[in-house]
């Protein structure tokens, strides 16, 4: 452990990080996780999904947005803009949404299924 | 790019906003029978257009390495992308940090009238001029 910590430190300074820049991404991955967390609440409220269904649409909805950051944004390559890819860009603020998403699922199947 | 998030949004919500209309009617006038699967179709498609959309017509990524981010500015300009008054000043923008260095300063051909400090300094440039200035010697 020890060693790995030395060997990552040692890799950050040769190569250092610009913190703006990884900042700029994180916000950008959250903006687009936020928009699109409510636009999954807007369409299983809409299919009128319930229960453990809805949250697995939600999960399956971001696994799609996480398939298109992939691809449009990272150019298959999210190690050049993230730090650790698996954290910050795959599962990077999927619970953030969470909350957004059963606000508009919960609006949409009152309004529309109920 | 822009353009095409645009276009995809746009159409997206149209077919979104179409299906949940679709639903509420069909809905209202039958509430027991299941959706019909065109309706089912049409949103997850524009489920499908907007998040591509979105994510299309969302800023740029910043690459996060120094060398790389700062290869990219010296090759592509400082681009700025923060948002701007009506007058065109930036409001926030990233600039580069190493500005201070004075890289487009100097006394080379440009006439710069910064300190003049070279960060990037051609070694191939440099190496090519001394060998042809060996060369030049040679035939003398």
């Amino acid at each position: 452990m020890a060693a790995s910590t030395l060997d990552e430190e040692r890799e950050l300074t040769i190569h250092p990080l610009v913190a703006t820049s990884m900042q700029h991404n994180n916000q950008v991955i959250s903006n687009i996780r936020n928009l699109t967390a409510s636009l999954f609440g807007v369409a299983a409220g809409t299919l009128g999904l319930e229960s453990y269904p809805g949250f697995i649409f939600y999960l399956a909805g971001t696994l799609l947005v996480s398939i298109l950051l992939f691809v449009l944004k990272t150019e298959t390559t999210p190690g050049k803009y993230f730090y650790r890819p698996l954290g910050d860009m795959w599962l990077g603020e999927v619970f953030g949404g969470l909350s957004g998403f059963v606000l508009t699922w919960t609006l949409f199947y009152g309004l529309v299924r109920a | 790019m822009a353009l095409l998030g645009t276009v995809l949004n746009t159409v997206g919500a149209l077919f979104l906003t179409h299906a949940i209309y679709s639903t509420h009617e069909h809905t209202t006038a039958f509430s027991t029978s299941p959706l019909p699967t065109d309706i089912t179709l049409e949103l997850l498609l524009s489920i499908v257009l907007l998040s591509t959309g979105i994510v299309t017509s969302s800023q740029p990524l910043r690459p996060i390495q120094a060398a790389t981010w700062a290869g990219q500015i010296a090759r592509e300009g400082q681009k700025p992308e923060g948002t701007y008054t009506r007058e065109g000043e930036a409001v926030l923008s990233e600039g580069d940090p190493y500005a201070f260095l004075g890289l487009d300063g100097g006394f080379g051909e440009k006439g710069g009238k910064g300190e003049g400090r070279r960060g990037f300094w051609d070694v191939k440039g440099k190496r090519r001029e001394y060998e042809e200035w060996v060369r030049g010697r040679g035939k003398e």
